[in-house]
């Protein structure tokens, strides 16, 4: 939840949350070795709790339906002591998780649909901002309602990554869990043991590989020294991981040093073969979050509790290219109808429908209003429960 | 395994299981070490002890395995009488280099299939708990799995060790004999190591003792920094600690604890000086390279310190209270 909501938006969404999970509640599934893990909420105040634990799922539902956080979240780690302070809970081990969001993906529509909101007075644009042109406050969000063109790049990302993880790092179809982070972004979870113990330093080898970042000439066969370039096809061959996209991509020839080095020489040698490298690496290389993957003592949003950043729900997805964020992650009814007053005009599809609104009081449907008011970008004209 | 290690082979990994069970069959008694005709076992474990201590070399020399067993028998309890645990780290990395040496030579040059699998086995899987295997379908490379490869390459620095370098197939990363030994050279180090300290010997004959304490002698005792710890912050203050230790720093400890030193006002002669308790202390080519840092070799570029951030990716960060407020150790203990 982002920071300072009205207090008149806030009890609304309260009312709504609690009603969400007091419906929904067995959307929260135990995660693996619950009584190891730390469990951290957000308040609709803003504040951080972390360092909790709950030994069973039905504990963990009983505080949810008291307190109503805003944000639900679950270490990816294992320890010990699941409620000491961070350097004395003795580290067990911690998942593999993945992240990509429309925040790694630069996409040309995103200009259109991201909107920078002074938290102070609400102010809207869709120019970039650190300082509200209104009241002159430096506390900016920046929102974004992802459009069909951006899921759909993002769909594209997180199947690119399922399947560097099943053909170069082995793993089972069965062992990789998918699920849309319930804002703009999906999450992918390696359910296999032999990742657990990897520390941050191995991850963030891994996550290079999955970005493209490093790859050296050399590891083609292709060498520059003293004495000019040298070139030796690899004992291990061309025939997978990034070497096979190169050569596939580059169309190198990779039956000899001598094919290999007249190609190198019609390109222009080293260098430039490096520079096409780069270039190449870039754009086949996965547009991830490096820090989700490399910290080995985050929270991370819990699977079936909402987001309170938008008021959809994290979900795992079983079908990724039927799913459909803004419908099958949206738990709210369309029964009941609210007044908001919007603070830009806005296009947008949820729950099947597609709505343009403009800057004025609109009647909507409730989890339109969810939606808006969790974004920032309505707030709430008139309601009564 | 229906096939057994030749005793060729155990002369070489005199620490594997079956050498001790050689020495233990052969009825041989510790005394027997001040007999005239085992003399010049202790003189060759001498020599090999010498040559990692004060030379700072690796003994390559190779005899026929009995005496290639009592030989390094001999050095253990030696350097279990001199007691001093740099030098212990020392002789234990330029033994473990002795070991890799070989091993990288039997790995290529070995044509039976069956004869290099045992060798693996007993080398990677008994005594390290590394499952390594040759792949014939990939010209007979060999394959381990993902996680125990980034285990161990994660310590090395090198663009080449990155798993993008490497051939990377269905949860495999295939590799050359010398870099799945090389990748393994820290684990033979410790095991030397352990070995020495674990040793429990009531008493030492004579002769050893004799040899050994002559050894002592020529030994350079290791350099205390005396400097006030508190002046240095914590991550500097550790590799300091580490290198008082004789422990191996990595390559990432070294670079940070150089180019902090020389950010200091330190002299190349002075940050020199202090990587001499290093097992594998080489001053010439401790100098090219602090030389290099400092901006008086190669590009002549002045290398900065790392900042605290990279120390945390690196896990060299060891970040106390004081540390608030700082993104580079060169800012520690100056008014924020």
């Amino acid at each position: 939840m982002q920071k300072e909501i009205n207090s008149k938006n806030k009890e609304f969404l309260i009312r709504l949350f609690k009603e969400y999970y007091f419906k929904n509640i067995g959307n929260l599934s135990p995660p693996v070795q619950m009584h190891n893990r730390e469990f951290g909420f957000m308040t609709f105040d803003g504040k951080v709790i972390r360092h909790l634990a709950f030994p069973k799922i039905g504990n963990l539902k009983a505080f949810i339906i008291q307190n109503v956080p805003s944000d639900i979240f679950c270490s990816n780690a294992y320890y010990q002591f699941p409620t000491f302070p961070i350097n004395e809970k003795c580290w067990k081990g911690a998942d593999l998780i993945f992240d990509i969001d429309l925040n790694d993906i630069l996409l040309p529509c995103q200009k259109e649909h991201t909107f920078f909101i002074c938290s102070n007075c609400s102010f809207v644009s869709n120019d970039f901002l650190t300082l509200c042109h209104e009241c002159h406050s430096t506390r900016i969000l920046k929102n974004t309602i992802p459009c069909f063109k951006c899921i759909n790049s993002l769909k594209k990302e997180t199947k690119n990554l399922l399947e560097f993880l099943k053909k170069d790092f082995g793993i089972q179809e069965q062992n990789l869990e998918v699920s849309f982070s319930g804002n703009t972004g999906f999450h992918v979870v390696v359910l296999q043991s032999n990742y657990l113990l990897l520390d941050s330093k191995s991850r963030s080898d891994i996550v290079g590989y999955l970005m493209g970042k490093n790859l050296s000439p050399d590891s083609l066969g292709v060498r520059n020294d003293k004495r000019g370039d040298r070139i030796k096809v690899p004992l291990s061959g061309f025939s997978y991981g990034w070497r096979k996209r190169i050569v596939e991509k580059m169309k190198m020839p990779e039956v000899s040093n001598d094919h290999l080095n007249k190609f190198i020489k019609k390109i222009g040698g080293y260098q430039s073969f490096k520079n096409e490298l780069d270039k190449i690496a870039y754009e086949l290389g996965l547009k991830l979050d490096p820090q989700v993957t490399t910290d080995i003592h985050r929270i991370f949003r819990m699977i079936g509790s909402l987001n309170g950043k938008s008021g959809l729900s994290k979900i795992v997805c079983y079908d990724i290219d039927k799913f459909d964020p803004m419908n099958d992650s949206c738990f709210f009814e369309n029964d009941r109808n609210v007044d908001i007053s919007i603070n830009t005009p806005l296009k947008f599809n949820i729950k099947g429908k597609k709505y343009t609104l403009d800057k004025s009081i609109s009647t909507v449907p409730v989890s339109v209003a969810v939606f808006l008011i969790s974004k920032r970008l309505a707030n709430l004209a008139n309601y009564s429960s | 395994m229906s096939i057994i290690l030749g005793k060729d082979d155990l002369a070489k990994y005199p620490f594997l299981e079956e050498a001790g069970t050689y020495i233990r069959e052969s009825h041989f008694d510790l005394d027997d070490f001040n007999r005239p005709e085992f003399l010049h076992i202790i003189q060759r474990a001498t020599k090999r002890v010498e040559f990692a201590l004060i030379e700072g070399k690796v003994f390559i020399d190779l005899e026929k395995y009995d005496i290639e067993l009592f030989t390094f028998l001999v050095s253990l309890i030696m350097m279990k009488y001199i007691d001093e645990d740099s030098a212990i780290k020392k002789f234990s990395l330029m033994e473990a280099r002795r070991v890799e040496r070989f091993l990288i030579s039997d790995l290529l040059k070995e044509k039976d299939l069956r004869k290099k699998n045992l060798l693996i086995f007993k080398i990677f899987r008994e005594l390290f708990q590394l499952d390594v295997e040759l792949d014939p379908k990939k010209n007979n490379l060999f394959k381990m799995n993902i996680s125990d490869y980034l285990q161990r390459a994660t310590q090395f620095n090198e663009v080449e060790w990155k798993l993008i370098n490497r051939a990377v197939d269905n949860g495999y990363v295939y590799l050359d004999g010398d870099e799945t030994v090389r990748l393994i050279r820290s684990e033979i180090y410790k095991l030397l190591y352990n070995k020495i300290k674990n040793m429990n010997i009531t008493q030492v004959p004579e002769q050893i003792k004799f040899h050994a304490t002559l050894i002592k002698k020529k030994l350079t005792p290791p350099i205390k920094y005396l400097r006030h710890k508190t002046d240095f912050p914590p991550c500097i203050k550790k590799a300091l600690e580490l290198l008082n230790k004789s422990e191996n720093l990595p390559h990432s400890a070294r670079f940070m604890l150089a180019t902090y030193m020389l950010s200091s006002g330190k002299s190349v002669d002075e940050v020199v000086l202090l990587f001499q308790n290093a097992p594998d202390f080489n001053e010439k080519i401790t100098r090219y390279q602090v030389e290099h840092l400092a901006g008086k070799k190669g590009s002549q570029t002045r290398y900065s310190v790392p900042a605290c951030s990279k120390l945390v990716n690196e896990n060299l960060c060891y970040a106390t209270i004081d540390c608030k407020g700082i993104t580079n150790p060169i800012q520690f203990g100056r008014k924020m």
